[in-house]
């Protein structure tokens, strides 16, 4: 008897945790313009996948207190279904095949990280339903010449462009040079195709490269990668990784004494957490971001960034980074293309976003003709606890300090 | 030189790996549970030291104990009002069981403490010795000194005390213990209750060194798991050795063959230990 409570109660446990993670609502009510996700909201990219979802429900009550988007003369409501497919590529596109086959979704908002979306692309691919997606920029996502994928994150390959540039023309300036580039990334897709454009960079601006290291995505341990950067003694470090590593990076570079005099990160240090968990040893490092509230950016239904940025922690107690801004802009790209379409054919709605140019609080969302959008990454830096853009020279807000004092100095 | 930094980031990285190991290879060789649900344990542990350090502003090192006593209660209640029930059921049933706790547990912890990154940053976090080029960080030093006190200590606990002996019955023979009027399942419990209480002294640590997050146990579970093996089921040494063996040869392949490689050289040396010596490196051959 106690051993068949005790399988019940097993199966109690492991089934409302299924339930929980797996249960949405499903509706039919009529004039609703259905849109499905599937995001991490638990496993690795928990973290992230909540920044999506709380960007897609956002714009979900923005759009329907405003009255929903007219097609035709007649007004539609907006319903975002989101599941959550556990940071898990393969959960991941049975819950897309799902949404597109049994929800019956009109249109797809991506899903979060390169490795999830290169698979679920070919998804919306297959059905001809379009998908914009804000948080996957590896170019494998574009470089099969799908036709139903938009991306609103900058391609990967141009994620350290602005930051090798900005070294390159600092080696002109005489007393602030920076030469030589070390590149460490993550194993993971997107990591691989930012380090790959890297290399190029690095060679087309005339800078030397003393070496490329891989590591495995989610490692706990770099001492050995970081120890072969205190024996190459490069200028600069370039790590491409997603938070976690980089600030296991920046923790493990002081343990091990390893001063270079600038290290710069992809992901990780335009988030407030990044900075409160490292406190005073986030300053100095660097960070790309496509978007910060600061910007000067403007579009019709969120106002200026600041505004949007103000909207979304009135609504969720926390300051969005870009993650989250690049998923509003997604989807405000479907509501122009849908309202420029004037139908809900995704052919033709397909058509409106591949020749859409629309100015958003993310700035200008224009795709190129891979699907992705065309857009720079502005270069941050940590300056007393604050992210503050320092290049490219017109959205600057500061001057970038360096070179970064050595660990024992600071 | 930079052999000597590896050779000392090798050994500290094991110790790290001993303690993160020795409570699941305890709760493996008495109750024959694989407990799948250790990371996450060690999660809690990173937590309960992270919070008293941010709202009390208490010393990592003071709060090890809070931590362990904290593990220890909830992983002796785990095993009592839980896996005790299933204990004599197939391995498969205690597998899935843990599994499930491990979803659940990581879970809450995501809802109460959101997924943000933590970090338990007292002021000497990444502060350490050097000399010359090489550098020894002072709490990956303490980690690997409380590692290897722990491992001494529950010795003697196992050897020595009356608890630790029932204990050591138990993991030979449960019916013959229960002949000698051991409570089984008590015995249990109390030796679940300490493998927790480890994890949680363990994640104590490693709150400091590596970002707290709800999910950090995933991969901490797997590392575990291979130290316990190729360290020897059953042993009280095992996951010293099998730690200090797998952060060496892990630092060192690192860094000689490229980071990238890290996992296969750990799970290389498990498939090699299974196909080798399947009771691990301090194993008895004949169980």
């Amino acid at each position: 008897m106690r051993k068949i409570i005790a399988v019940f109660v097993m199966f109690l446990v492991v089934g409302s945790v299924a339930l929980l993670s797996a249960c949405a609502p499903k509706q039919k009510a009529p004039s609703v313009i259905k849109f499905g996700s599937a995001m991490s909201l638990t496993g690795k990219y928990a973290r992230e996948g909540k920044f999506y979802k709380d960007g897609y429900l956002l714009w979900e009550k923005k759009i329907n207190k405003a009255g929903g988007i007219k097609v035709n003369g007649k007004a539609y409501k907006v319903k975002v279904i989101i599941y959550d497919d556990e940071s898990n590529p393969a959960k991941s596109q049975k819950l897309y095949e799902k949404l597109v086959t049994s929800d019956k979704v009109n249109f797809l908002l991506g899903p979060y990280s390169s490795g999830i979306t290169i698979p679920d692309s070919s998804i919306a691919e297959r059905y001809k339903i379009p998908m914009i997606e804000g948080g996957g920029a590896s170019g494998k996502i574009f470089s099969r010449g799908y036709k139903y994928i938009f991306g609103t994150l900058p391609a990967a390959g141009n994620y350290f462009k602005n930051t090798i540039e900005m070294l390159h023309m600092m080696a002109y300036t005489g007393k602030n040079s920076a030469k030589t580039i070390e590149v460490v990334h993550s194993d993971s897709a997107f990591d691989n195709a930012v380090a790959a454009g890297a290399v190029r960079w690095v060679k087309a601006f005339g800078l030397k490269l003393t070496g490329v290291q891989e590591y495995p995505s989610g490692s706990n341990d770099l001492s050995s990668v970081l120890t072969k950067i205190k024996k190459s003694n490069p200028d600069v470090v370039l790590v491409a990784g997603h938070t976690h590593d980089a600030l296991l990076f920046i923790k493990q570079a002081k343990e091990n004494k390893v001063n270079t005099k600038l290290m710069a990160f992809t992901v990780g240090v335009q988030a407030v957490d990044f900075r409160q968990s490292l406190g005073n040893d986030a300053n100095y490092a660097v960070g790309v971001t496509p978007w910060l509230a600061s910007m000067n950016f403007k579009g019709a239904v969120f106002g200026t960034a600041s505004e949007f940025a103000k909207t979304f922690k009135a609504a969720y107690g926390y300051a969005p980074d870009y993650h989250a801004a690049s998923a509003v802009a997604g989807a405000l790209a479907f509501q122009s293309a849908i309202t420029k379409a004037n139908s809900l054919d995704p052919k033709k709605v397909r058509d409106a976003l591949a020749s859409l140019d629309l100015k958003t609080m993310y700035g200008e969302v224009k795709f190129q003709a891979n699907g992705q959008i065309a857009k720079g990454q502005a270069v941050i830096q940590v300056q007393n606890g604050k992210a503050y853009a320092v290049f490219p020279k017109q959205i600057a807000q500061k001057e970038l300090l360096y070179p970064a004092p050595s660990w024992d100095k600071r | 030189m930079f052999e000597l930094q590896i050779i000392i980031n090798g050994l500290l990285l094991g110790g790290l790996y001993a303690l993160m190991a020795i409570g699941m290879s305890l709760i493996w060789g008495v109750t024959n549970v694989v407990n799948l649900a250790h990371g996450a344990l060690i999660m809690l542990g990173a937590y309960t030291t992270f919070w008293l350090f941010k709202l009390l502003h208490l010393d990592p090192f003071i709060s090890l104990a809070a931590s362990f006593a904290v593990l220890f209660v909830f992983g002796f209640l785990i095993q009592k009002y839980i896996i005790n029930f299933v204990i004599r059921a197939k391995m498969f049933i205690t597998l899935l069981l843990t599994f499930g706790l491990d979803i659940l547990i990581t879970n809450v912890a995501q809802t109460a403490w959101t997924s943000n990154f933590r970090q338990t940053s007292p002021s000497y976090a990444s502060n350490g010795f050097s000399y010359g080029i090489i550098t020894v960080p002072y709490v990956r030093l303490a980690a690997f000194a409380i590692s290897i006190a722990l491992v001494f200590a529950l010795y003697l606990f196992l050897k020595k005390t009356k608890t630790g002996q029932a204990i050591r019955a138990v993991s030979q023979d449960i019916d013959a213990a229960r002949l000698m009027g051991i409570n089984v399942a008590n015995t249990f419990a109390v030796t679940f209750g300490i493998g927790a209480g480890l994890a949680g002294v363990a994640g104590s640590m490693i709150g400091v060194l590596i970002p707290i997050t709800p999910h950090m146990g995933e991969i901490l579970t797997l590392k575990s798991f291979v130290i316990a093996l190729i360290g020897g089921l059953g042993t009280i040494f095992g996951p010293l050795v099998g730690g200090l063996f797998l952060g060496l040869v892990e630092t060192f392949g690192s860094f000689h063959l490229g980071a990238k490689y890290a996992d296969v050289i750990v799970f290389g040396i498990l498939v090699a230990t299974l196909i080798i010596k399947p009771t691990g490196i301090l194993g008895k051959n004949n169980e």
